[in-house]
């Protein structure tokens, strides 16, 4: 019985405890995002934004949040019902899968594995499927369309993310994340890499959907995008799996480019504010550009976001895979040349 | 021919035309108020007014004469400043209640007030106002707004023939009215609110529901006599608002019957919009599979000769042919369109039309009219034949009844046998129509109706070859029906042969038990106790005296609600077009004998009304040609096809005793029914009513 | 050189960073937002609001069933019928509008002859049903019982313009 205890319960136990202390954070963080994102565009549009529920409107995102799930769920007669409701459960939980890896401070990850970073990439990638499926599944040409123009769009970023993480990655010499934090103890990638720091970013505005780059969703061409047939808790997976993926994406960034947890200086004051600050804070001004270039920016047209990804983002990240190779190698700068000879 | 200069062009006209007839020619508008092709000049409206060269003052067009080498102008500043001038004397006491007016967006006056009028007036004193006149159930008169063009007075003087109207009073205080408290009487009053330039007659059963603007409008033919006038049906949603008529110079030229005209509100009234099934000696509601399965149990097994139909009095001719064909499917020739047993030769098309034609009335020199009162019977017929009248050198005879026909006629009395003298030139009249160049004679339907019938026709028709009616280029023998389908049914072969059995011969069958399921097409009027054994199928769109005979009601289309061909008592084929849909779950008829055939398994081969109309065309070529008259060959007919007979000295009458009120649609209608207190009612009143 | 200069300015997001700094200097400048229930905005004597029909000081109602406002409409919103009323004159039996279907252009008001159709200034008629937005007469004939001061006032003010 103890044994059991020991060797299976308390653990799983204890994992769905971490788990918890991890997922309940990142969805009030998600929910808080909705009421910043409305808060700061009102700003910058010279509106006040939500200020009627609860003080400043704080308690706005939770009464969106009760009236979604509230609402009646609606499932289109023609729609293929199976695949409709197992679209946004997909997107939402890829969403949250993908921080397992996320090192939030020193040691303070879920799972320490070696292939953090490619792990994350993957489930990143996979994010695509509950959108396809969503488009397809409505059976609604609105959907589809919508869909389709995601996952082109996805796919497409996806291919330069790829190689900047690469130019990231032999800086680092290692997939663990918090080797990569670890790299950046002495200066943050974001100085020697920065024009693939821009590059990256721009992509992860692709990569979630974001403005300027929300094409799947143009209200006037497509009502919504791959998300038109949906209502109630099924919308709100999606909403939630998209603004957590954005949190994911921006924690990312800091990650491969911001040094995570680490403070700017390694020095007092700086060094005495705990690791998870620091990266929270990071997050949060990645996600403030997000919302910034939201109310900045109109909407690309799609050849000139495909000639983007394709023509401008690829050659420059497969340049910077070279350049970064080239100098590391003439100069020694190869990390973990021993190992790796 | 004169020749004349109208804004700079020269133009060569008939003589004796006027002016503005010219400026029409030359193609310049001139507007006008008072003046209508149709009518007596009377320029008093001068709308007309332009310039003549060598002139000292405008002139009236429409009264001028024109002259050779006269140089007119319709399109100068001058012009325009008359035109102004005289449209704010017009509108000085025309009030401004377009918005409330009927005729409001078809109004003469409003059109050309904004044509040609200045955009203002001056006038700031009180304006006139002219108590309403109730003219009669037809018409309203709102005085005010007329503007004594004397359109209405003049029709009414020298179309209808009743001189009712008049104006009383001397300029501002003139008035239009009928002197003494009286309704219009005419048959044709309708015909003054089109004529109305502005909105002083409106229609009253139409005021105020409907705007021109809002009705769909469907060009039609009318039903509700033989004269197949040109109609145009307004609707508005699925109600039939008004009916006005449409110019056909061969038929109706620009008039209407009143009846034809005003009925229209009968068409949305005890309407047949469902099948019914008797069960239980009572009628009750049942879906088409039903009415039909009840139809097939009792005609299932039935032999042919025990089945007969009857057409009515507005059936199209595609529903006729559609029956014909499922009769003579079933094996059975007993079948009439005839309903009231007139006696015709179904064989000879011209021993039941109007050989003469409407428009041929006007070369005729001498008439005789037998048993008709066309005035009640085809009133815009009648109208012609006062046109022909007008003319002078025009002799009308009468025999049968002594009414007002608008025009002189000698009257000789109703009896009949005086059509023996006629023929043999025995009688006055007989020598008048010897020496005429064009005699005619108008047999009425009434006649032909009579157990003698027969012998009448006879006579008629030694009338005719006596008296030198027949030869080429004229035909002056004339049936005048008064059903719209008549003619219609008798060219498609409505009628009985090979021993078949006609009207009475049904009817008669019927009572001995030995007909047991007719099918009355929209035959009213039966005698209810001949027909208490007999399975009776109605079709049809009124719950008239027919559907309460029935055994099994099919809901059929009235003539505004279905695309079908009538012929007119000329023998003009004519297609009327659908204006609105039928109520309910009513339909097409010939869609519904069709169906029909299939329940009873005799599937007739057409699916659509260009194939019942090649068919209707592969019985009859006349269905061939729309709208042109076929002349009719002149065959024998009389005693020995028609059977003979002793004419009996009973008077001729005319059929129709109350113009208001003579088919299921006009019996349905409150206004005929009004029309009927006013008019026929009075007559009919003794003096110890009220 | 104004190929190097085009190229070098969009290899620094050099407009991109001007358009964000404008957009977060406006961050920091008031918001114009009016606190809607609480605080209104001025209207117009010219506001096209909720539709009402009159009647005149004695009671009797306006409309008297010309159509022109039912033929204008260019949503065809409006229905009308008519008969004469016992007293012979020319009155509406019914006279609908439709208020999903309007589109609030205030073409009805100006065809009509006798004012009798306004649209006034009440803009808060939100319904829970769409039934409830399909007025009638009666609704209509109330509206104008309701806000008569205030359409007398705005009709008054814009006489002059008209």
């Amino acid at each position: 019985m103890v044994e059991l205890w020991d060797n299976y319960l308390w653990p799983l136990i204890w994992i769905v405890i971490k788990i918890l202390v991890i997922v309940v954070p990142i969805l009030l963080a998600v929910a808080y995002l909705t009421y910043a994102e409305r808060k700061v565009i009102g700003a910058m549009h010279l509106r006040k934004g939500p200020n009627v529920v609860g003080p400043f409107g704080l308690l706005q995102p939770l009464a969106d949040g009760a009236k979604l799930f509230l609402k009646e769920t609606i499932i289109p007669s023609s729609a293929n019902r199976a695949v409709f409701l197992v679209a946004p459960m997909l997107t939402f939980f890829l969403a949250l899968v993908a921080w397992a890896v996320i090192p939030f401070g020193e040691g303070l990850v879920l799972a320490d594995i070696n292939v953090g970073l490619l792990y994350l990439f993957a489930i990143s990638s996979l994010g695509v499927y509950g959108v396809l499926m969503a488009g397809w599944a409505s059976n609604s040409k609105y959907a589809f369309l919508g869909a389709l123009r995601s996952a082109a769009q996805m796919v497409s970023y996806e291919v330069s993310m790829g190689f900047v993480i690469i130019s990231v990655l032999i800086c680092v010499g290692s997939l663990n994340l918090t080797a990569v934090v670890e790299a950046q103890r002495d200066m943050w990638f974001v100085i020697p890499l920065l024009p693939m720091a821009v590059v990256f970013f721009i992509s992860t505005l692709a990569e979630t959907n974001r403005h300027p780059f929300d094409l799947p969703e143009a209200e006037a061409e497509l009502v919504a995008g791959y998300n038109v047939e949906y209502s109630a808790m099924t919308f709100a997976l999606f909403f939630l799996g998209e603004y957590a993926n954005m949190i994911l994406m921006c924690a990312m960034t800091t990650i491969l480019f911001l040094g995570g947890w680490l403070p700017p200086l390694d020095i007092a004051p700086f060094n005495l504010i705990p690791g998870p600050v620091w990266f929270a804070l990071k997050i949060s001004a990645l996600l403030f550009i997000f919302i910034w270039v939201r109310a900045s920016f109109p909407r690309y047209r799609y050849d000139q976001l495909m000639r983007l990804g394709w023509k401008v983002f690829l050659p420059l990240s497969l340049a910077a895979v070279v350049i970064v190779s080239g100098v590391l190698v003439a100069f020694d700068m190869v990390p973990n040349a021993a190992a790796a000879g | 021919m004169p020749k004349l200069t109208i804004d700079g062009k020269e133009i060569e006209v008939d003589a004796g035309m006027t002016v503005l007839q010219a400026c029409e020619q030359a193609g310049a508008e001139v507007p006008r108020f008072c003046y209508h092709e149709r009518l007596p000049l009377s320029g008093n409206c001068r709308m007309c007014l332009v310039e003549m060269e060598r002139a000292p003052k405008p002139v009236a067009s429409c009264c001028m004469p024109v002259g050779d080498g006269m140089v007119i102008h319709t399109n100068t500043e001058k012009v325009k400043k008359m035109r102004e001038a005289v449209m704010e004397f017009l509108l000085i006491n025309h009030p401004l209640d377009c918005p409330i007016c009927d005729q409001g967006g078809e109004c003469d006056l409003q059109d050309q007030a904004m044509a040609y009028g200045a955009g203002m007036s001056r006038f700031v004193e009180s304006k006139r106002a002219v108590p309403d006149k109730d003219f009669s159930p037809l018409i309203r008169g709102v005085m005010t707004r007329c503007i004594h063009c004397t359109r209405c007075v003049r029709f009414a003087n020298e179309i209808c023939g009743t001189s009712e109207l008049g104006g009383v009073f001397r300029g501002e205080h003139l008035e239009i009215g009928t002197y003494v408290d009286k309704a219009i009487s005419s048959e044709l009053s309708g015909n003054m609110i089109d004529l109305c330039p502005v909105g002083a007659l409106t229609s009253a059963p139409y005021a105020y529901k409907a705007r021109p603007w809002e009705l769909s409008k469907t060009e039609s033919v009318d039903v509700l006599d033989a004269v197949g006038c040109n109609i145009r049906v307004d609707a508005r949603g699925d109600a039939v608002m008004r009916i006005v008529p449409r110019l056909n110079e061969d038929v109706n030229e620009e008039w209407l019957g009143d009846k034809s005209r005003f009925a229209c509100d009968g068409l949305n009234r005890q309407r047949l919009d469902q099948p019914y099934v008797k069960k239980g000696g009572k009628l009750q509601p049942a879906t088409w599979d039903e009415a039909f399965a009840a139809i097939k149990a009792k005609a299932d097994g039935l032999d042919g000769s025990k089945i007969a139909a009857l057409a009515g009095d507005t059936v199209d001719v595609e529903a006729m042919t559609a029956l014909k064909d499922l009769l003579n499917a079933l094996g059975s020739k007993n079948m009439d369109c005839r309903q009231e047993s007139s006696t015709v030769d179904p064989n000879v098309r011209a021993s039941y039309i109007f050989n003469t034609t409407i428009a041929g009335i006007e070369q005729a020199d001498a008439l005789l009219i037998v048993g008709s009162n066309p005035r009640i019977e085809a009133p815009v017929l009648n109208a012609r034949i006062r046109k022909r009248y007008l003319m002078g050198g025009f002799k009308v005879g009468v025999v049968g009844p002594n009414t007002e026909l608008t025009y002189k006629a000698e009257h000789y009395g109703d009896d009949p046998a005086m059509l023996r003298d006629i023929a043999s030139g025995a009688h006055a009249f007989g020598k008048i129509l010897q020496n005429a160049e064009n005699p005619m004679i108008i047999v009425g339907a009434g006649a032909l109706m009579r157990s003698d019938g027969a012998a009448i026709l006879a006579a008629c028709k030694t009338i005719a070859d006596a008296t030198g009616m027949i030869k080429d280029g004229w035909n002056g023998f004339n049936v005048l029906q008064t059903a719209a389908s008549r003619v219609g049914g008798l060219d498609i072969g409505f009628a009985p042969t090979d021993g078949g059995l006609d009207t009475a011969g049904i009817l008669d069958a019927c009572g001995d038990g030995k007909v047991e399921l007719l099918y009355l097409l929209a035959a009213d009027g039966m005698e209810a106790a001949k027909l208490s054994d007999t399975f009776i199928v109605y079709q049809g769109h009124h719950g008239d005296s027919g559907a309460h005979l029935a055994d099994v009601i099919l809901p059929g289309a009235a003539y505004t609600e279905k695309n079908g061909t009538y012929v007119n008592t000329e023998g003009r084929v004519q297609q009327g077009h659908l204006a609105v849909f039928p109520p309910g779950e009513a339909k097409e008829d010939w869609a519904v004998i069709r169906a029909l055939s299939g329940v009873l398994g005799k599937t007739l081969p057409y699916d659509t009304l260009a194939q019942v109309r090649a068919r209707m065309a592969e019985i009859n070529p006349v269905f061939a040609t729309v709208n042109e008259i076929q002349p009719a060959d002149w065959q024998d007919f009389g005693p020995s096809t028609v059977g003979g007979g002793d004419i009996q000295s009973k008077p001729l009458k005319s059929h129709i005793r109350n113009y208001y009120m003579t088919d299921p649609i006009s019996r349905a209608s409150e206004t005929m029914a009004a029309c009927t207190a006013e008019f026929s009612g009075e007559a009919e009143r003794t003096g110890t009513d009220g | 050189m104004s190929f190097i200069d085009r190229h070098l300015r969009s290899f620094l997001l050099a407009e991109l960073l001007q358009g964000m700094w404008l957009t977060f200097r406006y961050m920091f400048r008031p918001s114009v937002t009016l606190n809607y229930p609480y605080e209104k905005g001025p209207l117009s004597p010219r506001f096209r609001g909720e539709h009402a029909l009159r009647r005149y000081p004695n009671g009797e109602e306006r409309c008297i069933a010309c159509k022109l406002c039912e033929a204008v409409c260019p949503a065809q919103a409006i229905t009308i019928e008519a008969e004469p009323r016992d007293d012979g004159s020319r009155r509406t039996t019914r006279y609908d509008i439709d208020m999903t279907k309007c589109i609030y252009c205030g073409f009805c008001e100006e065809a009509c002859p006798v004012d009798a159709i306004v649209e006034g200034p009440n803009f808060e008629y939100a319904t829970e049903t769409r039934e409830e937005l399909m007025y009638d007469k009666e609704k209509l004939l109330d509206n104008g019982a309701r806000w008569e001061v205030e359409i007398a006032q705005r009709l008054r003010a814009d006489a002059p313009y008209r």
